[in-house]
């Protein structure tokens, strides 16, 4: 091989920069993949030695072919085989002439910057070696998963293990790179199996300084992800001897920190075993069965009886809850404990709640303890029940028959519900018959080739899951699992196979579809073909071309009114209650609302277009009038005629417009896009005079201005009773507790991160819960999953459809910066913010118009414990800050005083036909309880505002 | 040394658009040129008004499309495939250098293996994750060779964010090295730039607004105790704004409302060759953008010896700004900051020319000999 830009390859003068030892045994298959990932590295100048374990197959032939392809590759050859990989790696470091070392499993590759990469931060840095992330690449659907990511995100250098013991974690020899003369004094243990970890160990001691770099540099093949969890017999007998290798290892490892003087590190690798070491067996241990689990606990006992306690402590509790099942027995508790560690984490059997903890199974004990899960206090939609199946199969029959377990009693403080299994789209009826140890057993039949498919048939598989239907209509669904060692059954019927098997460690019940004979060629090939040809016939430009002739030939109808709120996000804000207030007056007007692609919740009396669809588009061009909060498609010129009124959706301290971040940065284009869309607007709903202020300017927007407060605030001032008790029972608040909402806005920079979700809930939950619950509304942009041990205190509402019933559900609100606080401050309830970044947001993430501490009307709070201190006492901190809530109000809400939409839709749409007379204020507006003084609704400015006098106020 | 790799491939979306990749491109291709190195300059669209750079360019241009930057149809991009193939089959072994992501992805496949690839990405981190060339150089520059950015700070962001294991550092070169350096005795502090948003000069009329009025107060002061005399502050302070832009009448508003108008003075676009003359008679440079990835101005002004104060925006500035050594630096977007650091240049000769100097010493780096050095270092460190 040519060295690729020409020349010598330059090890060939002076000797290579690194060399890399790739040990083989019987694998001349894949041996030339491992080799080329060496020869193809980006550091030309590097060594590849083979060294082969005596292998019997073709492995010397193999390697003989890549020298003769490549001078920089190195064959050796063990005479007798080492039986381990410690020789082979001892060898390959004797042989080496680079100052610097790789290893490489002949089954593995190397990424291609991977030598160089790490190299260079040798010299950069001055480490002992460099260690790099690892990801496993499974072989069978391409993708790759980072091994424990977390400890590779920074790039830094270590100045010994002790600054971050939790780096054991990574104690595999592969993804680093040595100084060979440090290799040279830590040779490989040849004696056992897991010399890796010895030898990760020792080289921790050895290391006075390491670096660690976040990119990827060692792939690890795994040839299919589910194969260990079946092992044949032979090898489950192999295995048990691996299970005693690796608690050697453990034991010299602590041996070796102990003889280093680093005996207060064994703490932190001990963690590591229960973690990671241990998990290995456990996680497949449910396939094993109860003998093998019997045997393997009784290897594992002597060895966790050592440990001390607080190597438990930070360990998740049903770990915990393994570990006594493996000191205390038995083993059949230990295997339905397994069974709980992986997807979908299922329910334990039994549980014992007793002083307000809970403890797995039927006894009382603290390593039990399974309270920090929170899995007894769920409320009943999240509810956890285990299922547990076997299947039969009779023709194109499968019957279930399926025990359930309800080891928190939900079912039993439900009076009235029944239960279905759920097979995608079809359900059927169970029957469940109580037992006398308190399960449930049912049995059902079902024939699949019955299930309905589609025209083209199904190709796809999907979990079965079993449903109690409480008589409210809400349900609660859990996963099925099936015995692990369960073969898996194929059931062929005409243009379908199904196969049903148990899927994950956990064995859950999957049911996978896959199309036959013809069908199997005719439907991709016909979907493939619809496909490039919805391509085709609807790219953008080609949508933006259309659309631009359409409007020049057809004309908009006076009838027809196009919303969109949120981008179709939902029918919410201003142009939900302007729509509702012009059906409320039968004004003759087609009035269809987009819809963004899986959106639900919007009247059934209204016509709906999918945004961005051809006849989205029509309606845009036939539109006489848009109503909006956002900005229709921004490239999308308004036809001639066409009005088109802008609510916007916020007022608050943030920057909007050209002062946005988008909108800042060194990029003309989106500007002037900008620009030419705010031209379109022909009215603006303005909430305040502050509003104003900020936003025409920021927005180079100098249309009419209608200011008569905001559409959506006018139920805000009415108040809504039947919404708050919907919102209420709909996220399952339980009665007697004080509701927090909490809605942090998002973060311009890491939008869909979850890191918006600033206050610790954890800490929240632990002093919180009895008293209050929280409803989190995070932003549309923003991604969190509330985890299950935090579903008992939070309730997520980020897609829930109308903000407005979560305000009035809410007794006080958490935010940061959300334009929801202006909104609120309608209300008159108390507002807390936690703005920790404060000073990030305001000058770099952001930007803002006024100081928020200046005038919050509430507490700013930086930490959550603040945050605790300040609801425990929330009564007297909202007090003390009535002045500048009063302030907050006139600032922002002096316009809302109930009547906006009336008001906005006569000005827009033309006065009502049938004018009632002014209502008299209802004294509960919040306006007057925050002592806005009385005054004549602002006047709007421009032509809209012509209409002089204004038509009185509209009530409901 | 016949063996060694000498051909140079430059490719640019636009190449001979006035920009400052552009300009950093064509210096650093005919430094290279005079080198001894192939090097030709490969613009993937022609520029509407294009610009010369070079007056007598030691190496060979080339356009593929001759319309401006845009969308390709079918036949255009057969057209780019066949035109790139025929102009990459004339190369012999060396060196690919894509200016830009957008280039990245549209030549990394194309490229002939004799021909290296090397990424440059000449945005700063914190814009680029603004934007999508956060993805973009996420997805393609870690299968180049190398992926070189502004400065060190910049390599390492993006190693950490984007996993990129091929980071680099390369600043962009100085046009100029003057003999003669600023006296530093007159009362101007120079802006420098389009005068575009995100510029932001409006934040450093505010912060010259600000410390005008605090040297004043402290000077008044002085003069009281002191009897006169003595202190630099005396004579006003003049801010003056070099460039053009749209930005022109909102700034000239923004300078009435803060009482300032009368001493900013709006000079307009100075061509590069007077430059030397108006850093020469300034004696503070101040940047107050949203976003920068290396601004040459904080070099020029060094190199004439004159310090900067400057809002920390990108590791490119804190290369140029050793803050407290060669200039002083604020926190992005914070004004008081950097109208306190405006005051301490403006009130002190001997704090200006103590960091004059050092920023003059500093700025050597970033002379073309040494940038062109550091070119030649990443080609020996990619053949490595």
């Amino acid at each position: 091989m040519v060295s690729p830009a020409g020349g010598t390859p330059q090890s060939v003068i002076n000797g290579p920069d690194c060399s890399v030892v790739v040990i083989t045994y019987n694998d001349a298959t894949r041996l030339p993949r491992a080799v080329r990932s060496v020869l193809g590295q980006s550091l030309r100048n590097v060594e590849a030695i083979i060294v082969d374990d005596a292998s019997t197959d073709d492995t010397a032939r193999m390697a003989r072919r890549l020298q003769r392809e490549d001078r920089r590759v190195r064959y050796l050859r063990r005479e007798v085989n080492s039986g381990g990989c410690g020789a082979p790696r001892n060898d390959g470091v004797a042989a080496a002439r680079a100052p610097y070392v790789m290893f490489l499993d002949s089954d593995d590759e190397l990424t291609r910057h991977a030598c160089k990469s790490m190299l260079l931060e040798a010299e950069r840095t001055g480490a002992d070696f460099v260690t790099g992330q690892i990801s496993r690449f499974y072989d069978r659907s391409g993708k790759t998963r980072r091994y424990y990511p977390e400890l590779f995100t920074r790039r830094r250098t270590v100045e010994g293990i002790a600054r971050e013991p939790e780096m054991f974690l990574d104690s595999f020899s592969t993804n680093k790179l040595y100084r060979a003369e440090m290799l040279r004094r830590l040779p490989f243990r040849e004696d056992l199996h897991y010399e890796d970890h010895v030898f990760t160990t020792e080289l921790y001691c050895a290391a006075r300084r390491f670096a660690v770099v976040p990119w990827v540099v060692y792939l690890w093949h795994r040839a299919a992800e589910e194969s260990e969890s079946r092992l044949s017999i032979s090898l489950n007998i192999g295995e048990m001897d691996n299970v005693r290798q690796r608690i050697r290892a453990a034991r010299l490892s602590d041996g070796i920190l102990r003889e280093n003087g680093l005996g207060h590190l064994v703490t932190a690798r001990q963690r590591r075993f229960v973690r990671q070491d241990l998990r290995v067996y456990l996680n497949p241990l449910p396939s094993r069965g109860p003998v093998w689990a019997e045997e393997f606990a009784s290897l594992v006992r002597p060895y966790l009886a050592e440990l001390e306690p607080a190597v438990f402590e930070p360990v998740d509790p049903v770990v915990r809850v393994c570990c006594h099942f493996i000191l205390d027995g038995p083993a059949d508790e230990l295997v339905v404990a397994a069974r709980s560690l992986s997807e979908p984490k299922a329910a334990p059997r039994f549980a014992v709640r007793e002083g307000g903890r809970t403890y797995w199974g039927t006894a009382q004990a603290r390593e039990l303890d399974i309270t920090s899960l929170r899995m007894a206090e769920l409320p009943y939609s999240a509810t956890r029940l285990r299922h547990e199946a076997a299947f039969d199969t009779d023709g194109t029959r499968i019957t279930l028959t399926v025990r359930t377990y309800d080891p928190f009693g939900v079912l039993a403080a439900t009076p009235d519900w029944s239960a279905f299994m759920e097979f995608k789209n079809h359900r059927v009826r169970l029957a469940p018959r109580a037992q006398d140890d308190g399960s449930r057993l049912s049995e059902v039949t079902v024939d699949l080739s019955r299930l309905r498919q589609g025209r083209l048939g199904h190709d796809s598989h999907y979990d079965p899951k079993i449903s109690i239907v409480r008589a409210d209509g809400r349900i609660t669904s859990d996963r099925l699992l099936v015995d692990p060692a369960a073969e898996p059954v194929t059931i062929a019927f005409p243009w379908h196979r199904v196969t049903v098997r148990a899927q994950g460690q956990a064995a859950f019940l999957r049911v996978r579809w896959r199309r036959e004979g013809l069908l199997r060629w005719v439907a991709p090939l016909l979907g493939r073909a619809r496909d490039s040809l919805v391509r085709r016939l609807s790219g953008p430009d080609l949508k933006l071309r259309v659309y631009k002739t359409l409007i020049r030939v057809v004309p908009p109808r006076e009838d027809l009114v196009l919303f969109e709120s949120d981008v179709g996000a939902g029918c919410t804000g201003s142009p939900r209650y302007i729509y509702e207030e012009l059906r409320r007056r039968r004004v003759p007007f087609d009035m269809v609302w987009s819809v963004a692609a899986n959106r639900r919740n919007f009247p059934s009396d209204a016509g709906l277009v999918r945004r961005m669809s051809w006849r989205y588009l029509w309606t845009m061009a036939r539109a006489g009038y848009w109503v909006d909060s956002h900005g229709l498609p921004l490239a999308y010129p308004k036809p001639t005629g066409t009005r088109y009124l802008q609510t916007w959706h916020g007022q608050g301290l943030k920057t909007v417009g050209f002062d946005a971040p988008d909108l800042r940065a060194d990029f003309a284009e989106p500007r002037a896009r900008w620009r030419a869309a705010v031209a379109r607007w022909d009215a603006l709903v303005s909430p305040s005079a502050e509003f104003e202020r900020i936003f025409l300017p920021s927005n180079g927007y100098e249309g009419p201005v209608l200011r008569y407060g905001s559409p959506r605030c006018d139920v805000l001032v009415h108040g809504d009773e039947d919404a708050v008790r919907r919102a209420k029972d709909r996220l399952e608040i339980p009665r007697g507790l004080r509701v927090l909402l909490y809605a942090p806005t998002y973060r311009d920079r890491a939008k869909s991160s979850g890191m918006s979700v600033r206050a610790d809930l954890d800490m929240m939950a632990e002093a919180l819960a009895g008293s209050w619950v929280v409803i989190l509304r995070t932003h549309p942009v923003e991604r969190y999953r509330v985890p299950q041990r935090l579903r008992h205190f939070v309730r997520p509402a980020g897609s829930y459809p109308e903000v407005n019933h979560l305000i009035l559900a809410s007794d006080a609100l958490l935010t940061d910066y959300s334009s929801l606080m202006c909104d609120y401050a309608v209300t008159g309830r108390p507002m807390l913010f936690l703005i920790d970044d404060w000073d990030e947001y305001r000058r770099v993430e952001r930007g803002a118009h006024h100081d928020l501490p200046a005038i919050a009307p509430g507490p700013c709070l930086t930490t959550t414990e603040e945050l605790i201190h300040a609801l425990r006492d929330l009564d007297a901190v909202a007090a003390s800050f009535a002045a500048r809530y009063t302030e907050f109000h006139r600032l922002w809400c002096s316009d809302e005083r109930g009547h906006a939409t009336a008001k906005v839709v006569d000005a827009f749409f033309g006065p009502a036909p049938r004018p009632l007379p002014d209502p008299v204020e209802n004294g509960a507006s919040a306006g007057d309880r925050r002592g806005a003084k009385e005054r004549e609704p602002a006047r709007s400015r421009g032509s809209a505002g012509d209409r002089d006098p204004l038509p009185p106020g509209w009530r409901r | 040394m016949s063996g060694r790799p000498r051909s140079v491939l430059f490719a640019c979306m636009d190449a001979d658009t006035l920009g400052g990749i552009q300009r950093v491109t064509h210096t650093v291709a005919q430094g290279l040129a005079e080198r001894g190195y192939d090097v030709h300059v490969l613009g993937l669209h022609r520029a509407e008004t294009p610009f010369r750079y070079v007056r007598r360019p030691g190496y060979r241009q080339h356009v593929i499309h001759r319309t401006p930057m845009g969308g390709l149809s079918w036949l255009g991009t057969r057209r780019e495939r066949r035109r790139l193939g025929r102009l990459l089959r004339e190369l012999g072994p060396g060196f690919a250098v894509l200016t830009s992501p957008g280039v990245v992805s549209r030549l990394k496949d194309l490229l002939p293996e004799r021909l290296l690839p090397i990424g440059q990405y000449h945005g700063s981190y914190e814009h680029a994750r603004g934007s999508w060339h956060l993805g973009s150089v996420r997805g393609h520059y870690g299968d180049l060779e190398q992926a070189v950015f502004l400065s060190e700070d910049d390599a390492r962001l993006f190693s950490e964010h984007a996993l990129l294991p091929n980071t680099w550092a390369i600043p962009n070169p100085l046009p100029a090295w003057p003999e003669r350096t600023a006296t530093l005795t007159g009362h101007r502090v120079l802006g420098v730039g389009r005068l575009e948003g995100v510029k932001r000069f409006d934040r450093l009329i505010s912060a010259f607004a600000e410390a005008r009025r605090t040297v004043n107060t402290v000077n008044t002061g002085n003069t009281r105790h002191t009897g006169g005399g003595g202190t630099d502050g005396d004579g006003d302070w003049e801010l003056r704004l070099i460039g053009e832009g749209t930005e022109l009448e909102r700034l000239r508003a923004h300078a009435r409302a803060c009482g300032v108008a009368d001493r900013v003075v709006f000079r307009g676009a100075v061509p590069a060759a007077d430059m030397g003359r108006e850093y020469a008679n300034g004696s503070v440079l101040g940047l107050s953008s949203e976003h920068e990835g290396l601004p040459l101005v904080l070099g020029e002004a060094a190199s004439h010896g004159v310090p900067s104060v400057a809002f920390d925006v990108s590791g490119g500035v804190r290369s140029l700004v050793v803050d407290g050594e060669t200039g002083l630096l604020a926190p992005p977007a914070d004004v008081p900051a950097l109208a306190a650091a405006l005051a301490r240049l403006t009130a002190s000769e001997r704090e200006r020319r103590r960091l004059g100097t050092a920023a003059r010493a500093h700025a050597e780096a970033f002379r073309p000999e040494r940038v062109l050095d550091r070119w030649e270092t990443l080609f020996d460190q990619v053949t490595r």
